[in-house]
């Protein structure tokens, strides 16, 4: 396992395990720090060319559709190296707007960091 | 910018008896809720936060349950970051006012640019791929309020939106 430094606070932990990167997401996410979030998924966490990326987001009430963008920005560019991207631990604000964009079926929305692992083994 | 910076960019305005209860606030029980609420801000999406805390808490004062209430913020968020990208082009220094009223059994949310004048519902949604996530926003104001309207203005553009009391919450 090796810590990987986002360089955010949005991000506060991430690590990478084999060939997958989990990270851990905190706060609101609008317009004005979701370019933050979008240096920290695509600059630091894509790095290592990981098959997964989890990302915990549990520490967030709030996202707005600019963050969602960079969430489906980044699972293109996961999906070109054959990579899937896992949510978990979604509050249901955020689970309601993916699901009002009706994009909550193109990412991998698990219950907790151990789901989306297991997850892994299974695939 | 400051979280503390942020909100002086923020001016809240109330209606008269609000204000005057404020002053009195050292001698006065708690006021009633102000009936009207007023927000200038600057196109800074650094005001998106705080002003959508403002009007959520605005909101559940009036009587709207906490998921009503979020659903409010997230569309004002969406068309306050739509009149900064869009109408203002980025720029951050130029002027928007929000207000809002509940008179009866309906919610109603005005928000005034000096942008564009653009109405974006005249841009053809770009999303065909659910990858594309283009239009989002929008959707979320046609699937989260009763009615949304653009007035184009000689000097910009007026969005109301208006939202039932009784409303369920979440309609996906």
């Amino acid at each position: 396992m090796s810590e990987l430094r986002s360089g955010t606070d949005l991000v506060p932990d991430a690590r990478q395990e084999g060939d997958t990167v989990i990270a851990t997401v905190r706060g609101e996410i609008d317009l004005h720090n979701s370019p933050q979030l979008r240096d920290a998924l695509l600059t630091v966490l894509l790095k290592p060319q990981p098959r997964k990326i989890v990302l915990n987001l549990a520490d967030v009430p709030f996202m707005d559709s600019s963050a969602i963008a960079v969430l489906v920005e980044t699972l293109q560019r996961l999906r070109k190296q054959g990579g899937k991207l896992y949510l978990t631990n979604l509050q249901p604000r955020v689970r309601g707007l993916l699901e009002i964009a009706k994009l909550d079926s193109i990412f991998k929305l698990v219950a907790d960091e151990q789901a989306a692992m297991q997850d892994e083994r299974d695939s | 910018m400051t979280s503390d910076t942020t909100r002086n960019h923020v001016s809240r305005i109330t209606n008269h008896k609000s204000q005057m209860a404020d002053t009195a606030q050292n001698f006065a029980p708690v006021p009633p809720p102000a009936d009207r609420i007023e927000l200038k801000i600057s196109s800074d999406p650094a005001n998106l936060a705080p002003t959508r805390h403002a009007l959520e808490q605005w909101c559940r004062s009036r009587g709207f349950d906490s998921a009503a209430a979020d659903d409010v913020g997230l569309c004002l968020t969406e068309a306050l970051a739509n009149v900064m990208r869009h109408a203002y082009g980025g720029r951050t220094d130029r002027p928007i006012v929000i207000t809002a009223q509940c008179p009866d059994q309906t919610l109603i949310v005005r928000v005034r640019d000096w942008g564009n004048g653009i109405d974006p519902e005249s841009v053809p949604p770009a999303r065909s791929d659910p990858l594309e996530p283009g239009g989002v926003g929008m959707i979320c104001l046609r699937k989260l309020m009763d009615s949304v309207t653009f007035t184009p203005q000689p000097d910009g553009m007026l969005l109301t939106m208006t939202r039932r009391r009784d409303r369920q919450t979440r309609q996906t």
